[in-house]
């Protein structure tokens, strides 16, 4: 079976802090922006922009920062949340966007944040 | 907190758009574009994944040549499908397809490692990973089983088949009863993971 870059880089998440949902076999996107940050977060690294692996140390740095200030039950929890910090964080470390734009890019935000 | 489903819905706004920005301004500096996040995930969507193994399951249902090709061939009954050339074997891996029938019930467990038939069956679930469910299938299959709602009966003989880097298993459900007038592609929609991995019995909707 031909290892493609996609499944390399899911099947090394399997069973790690920073293991996706799945469901019936496949990825499971509860929205769309969920599915369009592991799509851009895969094509980055598949285009060289940043390393997978230091994608996800991000990402399991920021799965760890959340459980160490939050109760384990703590039903906000969202994978998708975390996910998508640490690709803002890894996009603007690779120098691909840089922070002025990530900042202009959180003032979309509702001032409540 | 009293307003905890505002805030939530308001999160995942917040979220929505940050997704949408950052897309958004990869594409106007040229990095990515508006197709690239469908087609990275084509792969797992449309290429690779347990539909596959629905189509070939559903195929043998249908054709009881094409069964006894599949259990004695895997690799050369599934060229037959056409479902893509990425299903050919590079690392020197081969699928094998074992069929449930009357009697027999089969199920894949990988002990030493996490082997899973990926082009088949797609991402593995969380538990199929867990030392406890690769140890306990081994020595208790039935008890297993009877966990996941499969009551195999004393007389049905229960075989385990263990994935290893050269060969990784599949199981060909049986056809259930009340499906006899349906299509190919009818029957393809009753073939989860969980019963090519012999975990379940494909049910008629």
């Amino acid at each position: 079976m031909l290892t493609r870059f996609e499944h390399h880089a899911v099947t090394e998440m399997l069973g790690q802090p920073d293991t996706p949902p799945r469901y019936n076999g496949t990825l499971c996107f509860g929205h769309e922006w969920e599915r369009t940050a592991f799509g851009i977060a895969l094509a980055l690294a598949k285009q060289g922009v940043f390393e997978w692996d230091d994608f996800r140390d991000e990402l399991i740095a920021e799965i760890g920062n959340w459980e160490a200030s939050h109760n384990l039950t703590d039903a906000s929890w969202d994978y998708y949340e975390r996910f998508l910090s640490a690709l803002e964080k890894a996009a603007t470390k690779s120098g691909a966007i840089d922070s002025e734009e990530l900042a202009s890019l959180n003032n979309l935000k509702p001032a409540s944040a | 907190m009293a307003n905890l489903f505002e805030y939530d819905s308001d999160r995942e706004k917040q979220s929505a758009a940050r997704a949408k920005a950052l897309e958004a301004l990869l594409i106007t500096k040229g990095i990515i574009t508006d197709k690239t996040v469908d087609q990275v995930l084509d792969f797992f969507e449309t290429r690779m994944g347990p539909f596959n193994g629905a189509k070939i399951v559903a195929r043998a249902w249908m054709d009881p040549d094409f069964k006894q090709k599949l259990v004695e061939d895997t690799p050369a009954a599934i060229e037959e499908l056409g479902l893509g050339d990425f299903m050919a074997g590079a690392e020197g891996e081969h699928m094998r397809a074992v069929a449930n029938e009357p009697g027999v019930h089969n199920i894949i467990i990988c002990t030493l490692c996490s082997c899973y038939p990926w082009p088949v069956l797609g991402l593995p679930p969380y538990w199929y990973k867990d030392p406890a469910f690769r140890s306990r299938a081994a020595r208790e299959p039935r008890a297993v089983l009877k966990e996941f709602g499969v009551d195999v009966p004393e007389e049905v003989h229960v075989k385990l088949w263990d994935s290893s880097a050269q060969i990784r298993w599949f199981v060909i459900p049986e056809r259930p009863e009340g499906t006899e007038g349906m299509s190919e592609e009818e029957l393809a929609a009753l073939v989860t993971p969980e019963s090519m991995m012999g975990v379940a019995l494909a049910k008629a909707a």
